[in-house]
């Protein structure tokens, strides 16, 4: 089994709801897929469903696209029993790192042809908090977390 | 062990299941059980009773019920009953990937139809998930079809997509900007709220085409466009109610 201890990040397995593997391009549509369901059982509104299946969907690509294999990771946190409901969201890999952190998540930059470099900008936007932590020759990982809207 | 089992069939069932259906299962499995046990190369003799077993209990009930006879039969031959299942297991794992491998295949040979509205307008719905094989297809299908038919307006309808992430919106983005090379003109439709959400937090706008709410004002902009031109020989009465939507 792989060491899942990335620097200060300490994953434990067994806390998450899902765990997937990503290595193959249709692990990605899996991962969109379930995220999509689990936002839905844990009544998150349309909208929100549709922007955490997008940033699972661009976490999950940049895996698969820079990094060839990795995992996400997905759970519901509360405070209380059904109060302040959110899911954290990480992604995992050993892959390459990223040079410019910075730069790639400021938007607008990427090291792929025919590419926006929207996807880590996006994802900022898209969701409540988000950190990454990468480091070149070991990996990246991404976690963010979305906080369920009260109607 | 095959005249012990038949003797305490009764009591072994009562013990391992309290429903019905589950009791038939195991007591079907005994019965093949006593047949085979004592034999030569167990195990594989096994498999077929195990997992006739496995389609009609739990797992965990399959494994509390192989405790139960490992305490209450002398002899049982438990490892030969565990590798039996692990390897029925395994074949059912084996079964599912061959059957999720398949479906994959179903949903990728869902073709993207385009569709010759009439003289000179193309109709493209985009259904399901675009991977990059599936959007490969499409555009160039697309784009084959515009030369032939010389289309002067291409509809694209987003009605069938449930998400466009950063990658599906690079790629219409592209095909969008080939068609408009092609001399055609493009319309977006059918973009659902929660994606226009989605797409303005991205980043990603389609600027570049005329965009429009659904099918029907599509068409009536169209019609709009071209009648516009031909009836602009012969009167002008006709202008200004035109829906724009
Ligand atoms: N998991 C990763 N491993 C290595 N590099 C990454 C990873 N994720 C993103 N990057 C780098 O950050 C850049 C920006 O990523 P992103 O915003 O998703 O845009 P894009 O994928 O379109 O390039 C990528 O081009 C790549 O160089
Ligand atoms: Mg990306």
């Amino acid at each position: 089994m792989d060491d899942k201890n990335f620097n200060d990040i300490d994953i434990n397995i067994n806390d998450y709801d899902i765990v997937l593997k990503i290595k193959d391009e249709n692990d990605i549509a899996v991962s969109r897929q379930m995220a999509k369901s689990f936002a839905q059982k844990n009544n998150f509104s349309l909208a929100d469903v549709t922007k955490i299946a997008t940033a699972v969907s661009e976490l999950s690509r940049n895996i698969y696209r820079y990094a060839k294999e990795g995992y996400i990771y997905i759970k519901k946190k509360e405070t209380e029993p059904d109060k302040d409901v959110s899911i954290e969201i990480i992604a995992y890999d050993r892959g390459p790192g990223i040079e410019n952190v910075e730069q790639a998540v400021a938007g607008g930059y990427t090291t792929s042809e025919r590419s926006l470099g929207l996807g880590l900008s996006g994802i900022r936007r898209l969701i409540d908090s988000f950190y990454i932590k990468s480091e070149v020759g070991k990996g990246t990982v991404v976690m963010a977390e979305k906080r369920r809207r009260r109607f | 062990m095959k005249d012990v089992v038949i003797s305490r069939l009764g009591e072994l069932v009562e013990g391992l299941a309290k429903k019905d259906e589950q009791k038939k299962a195991w007591e079907d499995f005994l019965v093949e059980f006593a047949e085979v046990c004592g034999k030569s190369d167990l195990k594989e003799k096994l498999k077929a009773p195990i997992s006739n077993l496995l389609d009609r209990i739990s797992e965990k009930e399959l494994s509390d019920g192989i405790e139960l006879l490992h305490e209450k039969l002398d002899n049982f031959p438990t490892v030969d009953v565990y590798k039996a299942i692990i390897e029925a297991l395994g074949k059912k794992n084996d079964e599912y990937l061959v059957k999720i491998a398949e479906l994959r295949d179903v949903l990728s040979e869902l073709s993207t139809p385009i569709i010759h509205l009439w003289q000179d307008v193309l109709l493209a719905p985009v259904i399901g998930t675009l991977d990059s094989q599936r959007a490969q297809n499409m555009a160039e299908k697309l784009l084959e079809n515009i030369a032939d038919t010389r289309a002067k307006v291409v509809i694209v309808d987003v009605t069938g997509v449930s998400m466009i992430d950063t990658i599906v919106g690079e790629f219409l983005i592209e095909m969008f900007s080939a068609v408009k090379l092609l001399g055609s003109d493009v319309i977006l439709t059918g973009i659902k709220p929660e994606i226009a959400h989605t797409l303005v937090k991205l980043g990603i706008d389609f600027n570049m085409v005329i965009i429009k709410r659904d099918l029907e004002s599509a068409l009536k902009y169209t019609i709009g466009k071209f009648s516009k031109g031909t009836e602009k020989k012969q009167s002008n009465t006709k202008r200004g109610d035109i829906d724009e939507n």
